[in-house]
Formats: structure tokens, C-alpha cells, sequence
């Protein structure tokens, strides 16, 4: 089994768009899992059904016990996020507001305060238009993306592919380089990088390709609009060269993209100059991940 | 010698994670006694960030001589357990425990200088 996770290190090159195109050629024979979770919009192509939910709990949040508290308003005076507010005969706990940084538990005289575990959002298997297995997540309101969370939608892509003997996981990792990036590295036996002929495409690009040579995971690179400033494409070409990434494909700018994404599919399935550019992209990588 | 092993399970027969903040277990296994003890990582498991510096903080309390992992430590856990002076090797996540040790014993596992 192979795990292959597409990443970018800068937002908006297309990771998601390719991930989208790829899963789709690899069709039954891959478990897709959205990490980006954060952003997690590869459902809006995928069209993935929703079928079986899983509550996540992370991090914690401060709960008053009514009955216990005396209205004593430490609590309230040592809080520097001002989530805790006197409403109505009783202090109350704005679940927005809670840093929970547990100054307030441990301040409270009666204990009156606990921190409790903190639903953050849902885990979802699904299966997509294709028939494919995904597996994503959606966050609740005002909470972050984490590296337990990535590490759980991972996990549950894994046992899946294991269990009904999948040749590949697509991993749709996070912009960035932070913990969330770290968690969907952990595995992975290939990396596809996605960037675009910007500074700040090139730039990023660096600083992700540090961390993925500190894991020592064979990558290829692939980069999006090409031809949009052709000076900074060959700055990123000599860079792939010295590095010894592999060099996938340049894709040129086309409007199709976009028109695929309004019409909520992936690139490979609107006809379009860019279907046999993707096509060969998967070849490529099929071919050097076997 | 004690060796280290980030592992899904507390036996022989279980498989290494590929992890290293987020490992199931930590197996330690001292050769002089003969012994095979396992530490329960779940509590860092659970933590929504910095695993992999909390799991550092556990190596280098258990201090063990090699450590055999999949992916390796990251860079901030890497740069918290170099004072331990312990040799790392990698790539072994598709082995048994029992397997891995006997790769390191023949020389085949990958060693990573951090």
C-alpha cells in the first residue's frame, strides 16, 4: 500500500484541485482523506455521502458547576480572555471566548470549575460519487485543526485501505508547516508538492521541503500555472534540480480549472486541454511510488 | 543495552508505529535482563499539539541506548533528545518488533544522524 499526501507549504496552488483530479483517476482503488481540515473543501468535488459520523473530542474547554460556585468573581477577574461574564444571578463561559488555559480552575475556591474534554467537530467515512472511500472532517465553530485530529482521519484511512486491501492513500495535507503538516507526513511513503511560479510559492516550497527531507520521504513536484511568470518557473526548476525532487509536470494556467471547481467537479472530468496533463501526473506517480 | 521501540502493541509480535509523538507505546527491551517492558503513550496521544517534543521528554527520561522508529522524531523532538546520545534508526514500520530487532542486530536498519 502506498500513502501519498500532497502538500504545498503556501495556500492556493492547486493542492486540493490536484488531489481532487488524482483521486478521481485512482477511482475505487485509493481511500482519499481530507487533512486539511481547517479548509476542508475537497467534499465540494468529491461529493462524498456523509454515510457514518464520529464524534472528536480535543483540547478542553472551563465548566461551571452551578451549584458549587458562590459568585465570588475570581474566576471572572483572573480570566485576561474575558470569556467568563455574570449573566443573570450566575457567571457563564463563552465557549468562543475560553483560551482554556485552566487560570480559572485553578483560582476557583469551591472548585466550581472543571476543564471537561471539548467536542471539536465530526469525523466522517464516506463514500464518494465514484464510489471511493473518503474520509474527512468538519470543524465546530471556533475550533482548530490539530495534529490528533489529522492523525485520527489518517488512522481511519489506513485501517480501511488495509482492511479492503487498497493499493493507495491520497492525503490532502494542510498549507503550512506546522503540527497538523507534521502529523500527515507520519507514514507517508510519497510526497507530491504543488506550488506555483511565485516568490512566495518558491519560498514555501523551501521551507516544506525542509521537513519533508528531515523525514527522508521521496517527493515529487509539480507546478501549477507555469507559464503565468516563466522566470520564477525556472528559479523552481533549478531548485527541484539541486534537490533531487522529482519533477512531475508543469500544468499551464487555464480557465478550465476554475470552470470545473463552479461546477463542483474535478479537472480529469470536464473535457479539457489539461485531462491528459493530469493523466500522465498520475502515470508518473504511480510509476515511481510502485 | 536498552532499546527502545515505538510500537502499536507490548509484544514481540506487535508492529512498530510509524509515529513518533503520536506512538501507541514506547517497548523497551534490556538486553542484560532479558526484559521487554512497555511504557502507555496514550496520554501524549491525546494531546491536540506538541507531541512530539512530550514524547522526546519520555525517551530521555527512559534514556535507552537506540531507538527504532518508522518516520523518525521530528525536527523540535529531534533537537530535544540529541543530548541522549542515542543512535536512531529508521524505516522500520512495515516489521514486527521481534523483526526490527533482529534487522538491527544484522547491521539492516537505516541509522539517522540528527
Amino acid at each position: 500500500m502506498n500513502e501519498i499526501v500532497i502538500l504545498s507549504g503556501k495556500g492556493g496552488t492547486g493542492k486540493t484541485s490536484i488531489t481532487a483530479a488524482l483521486a478521481v483517476m485512482a477511482g475505487k482503488d485509493a481511500v482519499t482523506a481530507d487533512c486539511d481540515v481547517d479548509a476542508a473543501d475537497l467534499y465540494l468535488l468529491l461529493k462524498p455521502d456523509f454515510s457514518k459520523t464520529i464524534e472528536f473530542y480535543s483540547g478542553e474547554l472551563a465548566v461551571i458547576n452551578q451549584d458549587l460556585c458562590t459568585r465570588c468573581n475570581k474566576c471572572a477577574d483572573v480570566c485576561r480572555f474575558k470569556a467568563i461574564t455574570y449573566v443573570v444571578n450566575h457567571y457563564q463561559i463563552s465557549t468562543l471566548d475560553c483560551e482554556r488555559c485552566g487560570y480559572c480552575e485553578k483560582i476557583c475556591p469551591t472548585r466550581a470549575i472543571t476543564m471537561q474534554e471539548r467536542k471539536s467537530g465530526n469525523v466522517y467515512i464516506s463514500k464518494t460519487k465514484f464510489g471511493s472511500i473518503m474520509v474527512h472532517a468538519m470543524l465546530d465553530v471556533g475550533a482548530a485543526n490539530s495534529g490528533k485530529l489529522v492523525a485520527k482521519v489518517k488512522n481511519e484511512a489506513k485501517q480501511i485501505a488495509t482492511s479492503k486491501k487498497k493499493h493507495f492513500i491520497l492525503i490532502d495535507g494542510s498549507p503550512g508547516i506546522g503540527c497538523p503538516v507534521v502529523s500527515s507526513l507520519s507514514g507517508a511513503n510519497y510526497v507530491v508538492l504543488v506550488t506555483e511560479p511565485t516568490l512566495s510559492g518558491l519560498h514555501d516550497l523551501k521551507r516544506i521541503y525542509a521537513v519533508i527531507k528531515h523525514f527522508q520521504i521521496k517527493a515529487g513536484c509539480i507546478i501549477n500555472k507555469y507559464d503565468i511568470n516563466k522566470e520564477q518557473t525556472i528559479e523552481i526548476q533549478k531548485f527541484l534540480c539541486g534537490e533531487q525532487i522529482d519533477h512531475l509536470a508543469d500544468i499551464p494556467y487555464n480557465p478550465s480549472f476554475s470552470k470545473a471547481m463552479v461546477e463542483g467537479k474535478a479537472i480529469v472530468e470536464i473535457e479539457s486541454p489539461l485531462k491528459h496533463v493530469m493523466e500522465e501526473i498520475w502515470t508518473s506517480i504511480k510509476e515511481r511510488t510502485n | 543495552m536498552k532499546i527502545a521501540f515505538t510500537s502499536t502493541g507490548v509484544s514481540w509480535d506487535s508492529m512498530i508505529d510509524a509515529r513518533f509523538g503520536r506512538t501507541e507505546y514506547i517497548l523497551i527491551y534490556d538486553d542484560e535482563t532479558q526484559q521487554l517492558t512497555a511504557v502507555n503513550n496514550s496520554s501524549v496521544k491525546n494531546e491536540a499539539h506538541g507531541a512530539g517534543t512530550a514524547t522526546a521528554q519520555k525517551i530521555y527520561e527512559l534514556k535507552p541506548n537506540v531507538l527504532i522508529t518508522g518516520n523518525g522524531p521530528g525536527e523540535n523532538a529531534s533537537r530535544a533528545i540529541k543530548q541522549l546520545n542515542m543512535k536512531i534508526y529508521i524505516d522500520a514500520q512495515e516489521m514486527s518488533i521481534k523483526q526490527a530487532y533482529a534487522h538491527f542486530k544484522n547491521g539492516k536498519l537505516k541509522e539517522i544522524k540528527i
